[in-house]
């Protein structure tokens, strides 16, 4: 594996000062945090800055590190250097540390936190989830601390969205000596979808019409993500109204409500007899000036 | 192992205690003392014994506690930051309640 150069992720030459490392780290945490950044990576971005930050920040850890790079040797932070976990856990691995030495006997294992995304369809069902975790460990045969994969098969329930957490009690850090494991939170996220957004349990869809299905009024078939519906447009609808279809969106107590926002697509006239619609609308409506509000303005 | 487990939804259950909240969010309860005393975080109850927090205060605690850490913000900073970020967000909600979506690769 390729070693990862942490000085040219943090953006600073090698010689730099662990002042200089701590104000561009810092920088880059602002720019790249997932909860501030608007950048389709960032969360990658901030554990990569936090992974090499974890190591320059320390000078017996960089020295290592550029040692390491001095010598041609491949370079793996080991998991008490913290980047095991997701971002946020600024208590990395000590337990787990603590626990090999020794010290805090007794103690309850930390709680753990892990992202995990469901489809928005998902969230009206239910869904079972398998959930691969990386957790520190001690190699049986060669009597060092890795890293190891534990993988967890979950039940996220019905109705749960996106920011909720599902705790998993005891499924977190073990504990040392007779202390309990810790717990283990789920933070559900949704994947981007084409057709809903979310918001809590309510949900929006778009909904184009026609100008005469808005204007006179229509009954569609729409799929909606538990299933098929028909939605009835009143007569005279506009663009930017919304219909709101109660306790259509995520369930729950009380479920969410689903809502159309209506647009309103204007045809193109190709043919001759499309041309003439519009020929005879302009004739029906005569009366009718789109940019009156800006002549009221002018004035 | 094919046990599946089943949890529960943090949001939905009464209220944390404050050594509940700092231990499922990793904060220590001086940081947490400060982000309330700030005005960040509003637990019901007169002393931090009594302290009930609703379910999303964890969110919000990991949040502040990611501040302090990676960017060394203090707590009024923090406070401030959680206002502004809520109030981001509550703009967001609208845009997307309208139709306005991101640009492709963009998170709105």
């Amino acid at each position: 594996m390729k070693n990862k150069d942490y000085y040219q992720i943090i953006g600073v030459p090698r010689t730099a000062t662990q002042e200089e490392i701590k104000l561009a780290y810092r920088k880059l945490a602002r720019k790249y945090h997932p909860d501030v950044s608007q950048d389709a990576d960032a969360e990658l971005r901030f554990k990569e800055i936090g992974e090499a930050n974890a190591v320059l920040k320390d000078p017996e850890k960089r020295a290592a590190y550029d040692l390491a790079g001095d010598t041609g040797q491949d370079f793996q932070p080991p998991p008490e250097w913290g980047g095991g976990f997701d971002f946020g856990d600024s208590g990395g691995n000590s337990d787990f540390i603590d626990s090999l030495f020794g010290r805090h006997a007794d103690r309850r294992g930390q709680d753990q936190h892990v992202k995990v995304e469901i489809a928005l369809e998902e969230a009206y069902s239910g869904v079972e989830r398998s959930i691969t975790l990386r957790v520190p460990a001690i190699d049986e045969q060669t009597g060092r601390v890795a890293m190891q994969e534990r993988v967890l098969n979950v039940r996220i329930p019905r109705g749960m969205h996106a920011g909720q957490h599902l705790r998993l009690t005891g499924q977190g850090a073990p504990g040392t000596g007779k202390g309990a494991a810790g717990n283990l939170y789920l933070e559900i996220a949704f994947q981007a979808h084409t057709r809903f957004r979310a918001e809590a349990r309510d949900v929006f869809m778009d909904l184009p019409l026609a100008p005469w299905e808005a204007m006179l009024g229509c009954t569609l078939p729409v799929d909606l993500p538990e299933g098929s519906v028909n939605i009835t447009i009143p007569a005279g609808s506009v663009a930017g109204r919304q219909l709101r279809l109660k306790g259509r969106g995520i369930p729950g107590q009380p479920p969410g409500d689903l809502y159309a926002v209506l647009s309103v697509v204007q045809p193109q006239a190709v043919s001759e007899a499309e041309i003439q619609a519009y020929r005879s609308m302009a004739e029906a409506f005569n009366r009718f000036n789109p940019r009156s509000a800006m002549k009221e303005n002018s004035l | 192992m094919n046990n599946i487990l089943a949890g529960s939804v943090i949001e939905e259950e009464n209220c944390l205690t404050l050594v509940e909240l700092c231990a499922a969010s990793s904060a220590s309860e001086e940081h947490v003392i400060s982000w309330v005393i700030e005005g960040a975080l509003e637990p019901r109850g007169d002393t931090p014994e009594d302290w009930q927090f609703p379910g999303h205060a964890l969110r919000r605690t990991r949040l502040a506690l990611s501040f302090a850490c990676n960017l060394e913000i203090n707590p009024p900073g923090v406070a401030l930051a959680l206002d502004l970020l809520d109030q981001i967000a509550d703009l967001k909600a609208r845009l997307r309640r309208s139709g306005c979506h991101s640009p492709a690769g963009r998170r709105l």
